[in-house]
């Protein structure tokens, strides 16, 4: 075996060498046959001849010898390979065409499907991950979709349920850091103590909460998360035991998490907002309430026992819902659900991710397509050769597998060149990731998708180069070499003759038109969106979170004063020409709402209680957002608590129970038992929640009567944003170094980033109905190229015999824009069943908008009509006499 | 010189070479020479089947071949049977004989 190897081996490296000892070797065995018939008596020649006679052929003998080394089957394959890059080089254009048809198909594929596979098939990074659920309220019939549970329903839960294995409440809040006299803002959690175990997480140093520190009167303790410990203490091991404060209360620090935890909004999303926790609290003493309804601004995780469903733990969680409904008076749709923690965190990118996966899947098939398309042309064109070397005793397996390593090296370059276009996307997604896609940031290359694809695309080379091979490896030799086989008079340029050719074609512009169509309805859907008024004016201004808490703004007074000043201080700063505060910044996570009682209004029985968002503005809030007053007036620095309570409201309530006109002057309250307060403006509405969202109805109060100590600032500049953030925020410093400034950002970009999504849907499905357009144009010029170039003697016949040249160029335009026509009718059939799933993620565009349609018809119209025309010019300037001679 | 001719069986020359060479090295000629005067001119070999036979023996590993001087003072390639081939060869004989024993059963009945 090991003899046989080596021999093998010794065969291929010298070759040469073996050559020549076999030459001199026979030569040897000639000379001395020559001598023993010369001995015999015979005369010189004769004894040659007979000495030649008995030995057989030489150079048969010869390729024998190195048949039997072994290394016939790598000769061969280097000679095949030789042989196809040789034959591909002197048809680049086919070649090429092919590689690109591949390598899109591929890299397209792979690129999109390590996006899915990242964000909708690796599993979270919890224990058991497909038994945790996250629970939530919902009260569809006034209007909320979804919202935080509280304590109480928490307590009813865990004493009631049968579902669940553990169960955990959390809450999020922003909290000041107190160290060195600097001022920090971190984010906290508080949670119950099975939150961390539940979610996997272990402790580095020290531990994490114990059942007991659940229960009121421990101590206050405090576990950072790895990152937090590594940025702020350097990874210092002593903090262990050490105190640290927060808005002013200490914290004795009793452990670190393991840098493998990571939780995050998309996971767990807080009331607050907050993204990723810097650290963990046990839950504060209104959550170790039982019959603490009221509070509704928790988080419940739970994991369900071993073996129970979701829809189980639904059946089981809903039943309690209905007696927390009966017993707390709550709306009749009131309901608690019960999602799995997946689909919370990829929920409402599913739909996007899915088309996506079929907008990849259909280019795939149209790459295949045209590879297929390809080869069967090639193989077309080259039925004279083969039918040559077959005539020169080539046998039928040896042409056969000469095809096959073309078609398969093809291949290979396509695989490799895909390779290069996955990773040139992904790096792009990455770049163009809006932060707002959950998971993306673990986006790598989906290796087992690329080994898939390049298999797939292999095959379709095997097999699409096999089937021509064996074809074309029957040919009839006669019939071949005489041109009747290249171009057959009687059929002409006609398609009719090629039926398989014409159906790919057709395939593939049919396949397309979806695609395109897709993105068309998705680039629209963007433009409608970017168009939306978002009422207030996004140009020039700047905002930023500013958090007023802490032991010295106990009085809410100071808070009141500290942005007043605050205000005084930031108009007199260059460029600035307004300012104003705001407890609820549009398109931010910053929201707040309550109930709404309104005089003279008595709601109807089984009528939901009203609610509408609530916000506390400065005065010259409104002014420097450019919200339009359109009744009554603005709030003024004497709306205090010590006078008459008065609120503003925007255009939607005004509308709603005053159509008239005449809110002005009418009175609202938040409960039963709280006072009046008197509208004294009508202002206009603003989308709060994103551009394509409705907004609720918002009552707004002036800060000097609603004295929150977190508000958002927003200045309006004439100068460089940059600056003037730059400028407040050492502003504010200055006032207090305890006081953080945070989530800083132009309201220019706030509004672009709540597109961001949309614009990635876009761009992506966008780019693959290019590449699927790109291909289908391959497909239509390689087919109309290759039917030209096989009727060129036929079309040289027709035009030595008379015909005009224009004829020449309608016969084949005519012909290809029929495969087009067929193809892209097939292709609006499709469209329009297919579009309908993109209900969902379009903007104010009907799934079967005709403006799309037809733009996108006119552009394949184009396209189709540019692909024909190239061929159908070359058949127009074929030059019978030249064609003619080349036969 | 008698024209009948021996078309030799699949892997028969195998056979016939490795017991060519159990005497001494022999380059291929005389190997085919050999074997012409011991089948008293019933087989002739020709180069076309006997030098690929031979490559084939070198790369199982059951003959070694060697350049040396041979008689008439020309460099020729000499091919020797090694301790596999000889093995080999027993195994070989034994089943030619076998087979020829039972042919010849078969040829002799009735």
């Amino acid at each position: 075996m090991l003899n046989d190897l080596l021999y093998r081996l010794r065969a291929l490296f010298h070759r040469e060498q073996m050559d020549a000892e076999v030459d001199e070797e026979l030569r040897n065995h000639l000379e001395r046959e020559t001598e023993k018939y010369r001995r015999a008596g015979s005369p010189p020649e004769e004894a040659t001849r007979r000495a030649h006679l008995a030995m057989g052929g030489s150079e048969q003998a010869k390729q024998q010898c190195r048949e039997s080394r072994g290394t016939k089957l790598f000769d061969d394959l280097l000679q095949d390979l030789r042989y196809a890059i040789r034959s591909s080089a002197k048809t680049p254009g086919l070649a090429v065409l092919i590689v690109l048809s591949l390598a899109i198909g591929i890299g397209a594929n792979t690129a999109i499907f390590s996006v899915t596979s990242t964000l909708l098939l690796k599993p979270l990074p919890y224990p058991s991950p497909d038994r945790i659920a996250i629970l939530w309220l919902r009260v569809p019939g006034i209007g909320i979709p979804q919202d935080w549970p509280s304590p109480g329903q928490y307590h009813d839960i865990v004493t009631q349920n049968h579902v669940f294995e553990d169960t955990a409440l959390a809450t999020g809040g922003s909290f000041t850091l107190t160290e060195r006299s600097k001022a920090t803002k971190v984010d906290g959690i508080r949670a119950t103590s099975s939150l961390l175990p539940m979610l996997g997480a272990t402790p580095m140093l020290g531990r994490v909460f114990l059942p007991e520190e659940d229960l009121p009167g421990k101590p206050a303790t405090i576990v950072l998360t790895y990152g937090f410990w590594q940025r702020q203490y350097a990874g210092d091991a002593t903090i262990i035991g050490r105190s640290i404060t927060l808005d002013g209360h200490p914290y004795a620090v009793v452990g670190v998490l393991s840098s493998g935890f990571g939780l995050n909004h998309e996971v767990l999303p807080t009331v607050a907002g907050i993204d990723r926790p810097d650290l963990f609290l046990p839950p504060a003493d209104e959550a170790r309430i039982p019959d603490n309804y009221g509070s509704e601004n928790y988080n419940i995780l739970a994991r369900l026992k071993p073996g129970v469903t979701m829809q189980q733990a639904q059946s089981d969680i809903t039943v309690i819902a209905a007696r927390i409904r009966e017993a707390k008076h709550r709306d009749r749709s009131f309901t608690i659900s019960v999602v799995p923690l997946i689909d919370q965190v990829v929920g409402n990118v599913r739909t996007s991710l899915l088309i996506l996966m079929g907008a990849v899947a259909l280019v795939l098939l149209i790459a295949c397509t045209n590879v297929a398309n390809l080869l069967l042309s090639r193989a077309a064109v080259r039925r004279r050769e083969i039918a040559i070397r077959a005539a020169l005793g080539a046998g039928r397996a040896r042409v056969v597998r000469q095809l096959l390593t073309e078609s398969i090296l093809l291949s290979v370059f396509g695989g490799a060149a895909g390779l290069a276009i996955a990773t040139l996307s992904l790096s792009v997604a990455r770049r163009m990731h809006p932060g707002n896609i959950p998971r993306l940031d673990e986006l790598a290359m989906d290796w087992r998708v690329l080994c898939f694809t390049l298999a797939v695309s292999i095959l379709t080379g095997v097999v699409f180069g096999l089937a021509p091979a064996l074809r074309a490896s029957r040919v009839d030799l006669t019939a071949s070499l005489k041109s009747g086989a290249k171009g057959s008079l009687g059929g002409g340029l006609s398609i009719r003759h090629d039926k398989l050719r014409g159906a790919l074609v057709i395939a593939e512009i049919g396949i397309s038109l979806p695609l395109l169509i897709g993105a068309g309805l998705l680039g629209r859907s963007f433009v409608r969106l970017a168009n939306v008024q978002p009422g207030f004016n996004q140009q020039h201004l700047v905002s930023m979170e500013v958090g007023v808490y802490g032991p010295q703004f106990k009085d809410p007074v100071k808070r009141v004063q500290f942005y007043q000043e605050l205000a005084e201080r930031t108009t007199h700063l260059p460029g600035v020409t307004a300012t104003g505060a705001v407890s609820g910044l549009p398109l931010t996570s910053a929201i707040g709402w309550g109930g709404m009682h309104i005089e003279g209004h008595v709601p109807p029985p089984n009528e939901p209680e009203l609610q509408a968002d609530v916000r506390a503005a400065t005065p010259p809030y409104f002014s420097a957002m450019q919200i339009p007053l359109l009744h009554g007036r603005t709030f003024v620095e004497s709306d205090t608590n010590i006078m008459p309570p008065v609120a503003i409201i925007d255009q939607k309530m005004a509308d709603r129970f005053w159509p008239q006109g005449d809110a002005v002057g009418k009175c609202i309250r938040r409960s039963e038992d709280s006072p009046w307060v008197t509208i004294v403006g009508v202002v206009g509405a603003v989308k709060s929640y994103g551009l394509d969202a409705d907004s609720r109805m918002v009552v707004y109060y002036p800060h000097g009567q609603i004295r929150n100590g977190t508000m958002y600032v927003v200045a309006r500049t004439s100068s460089d944003p940059a600056a003037t953030i730059a400028a407040i925020t050492h502003l504010v410093n200055t006032m207090s170094p305890d006081i953080p400034v945070y989530d800083i950002a132009t309201m220019e970009q706030r509004v672009q980033d709540s597109m961001a999504r949309q614009r990635f849907a876009m761009t992506m499905l966008g780019g693959f109905a290019g590449f699927a357009m790109i291909l289908a144009t391959i497909g239509i010029y390689g087919v109309m190229s290759f039917l030209v170039a096989q009727g060129t003697p036929d079309i040289a016949i027709r035009m030595a015999l008379g015909a005009r040249r224009s004829s020449m160029l309608s016969l084949v335009f005519q012909q290809g824009m029929m495969l087009a026509l067929v193809g892209m009718s097939v292709g609006l059939v499709s469209a329009l069943a297919l579009t309908r799933v993109m209900g969902s993620i379009l903007f104010d565009v009907r799934p079967t908008d005709p403006l799309t349609f037809v733009s996108v018809l006119a552009l394949m119209l184009v396209v189709a009509v540019c692909a024909c025309l190239f061929p159908a010019g070359r058949a127009m300037r074929i030059d019978p006499m030249v064609a003619l001679r080349t036969e | 010189m008698a024209e009948v001719r021996i078309e030799l069986p699949q892997g028969t020359l195998d056979l016939l070479i490795l017991k060519a060479l159990t005497l001494e090295s022999m380059h291929g000629w005389a190997i085919s020479e050999r074997l012409q005067q011991v089948s008293r001119e019933a087989l002739q070999v020709q180069q076309g089947s006997l030098y690929p036979a031979l490559h084939r023996l070198e790369r199982r590993g059951w003959i070694k071949a060697h350049w040396a001087t041979s008689e008439n003072n020309r460099r020729a390639k000499y091919y020797t049977l090694t301790l596999q081939g000889k093995k080999q060869l027993e195994v070989e004989t034994t089943a030619w004989r076998r087979l020829a024993s039972a042919v010849g059963h078969v040829l002799d009945m009735a």
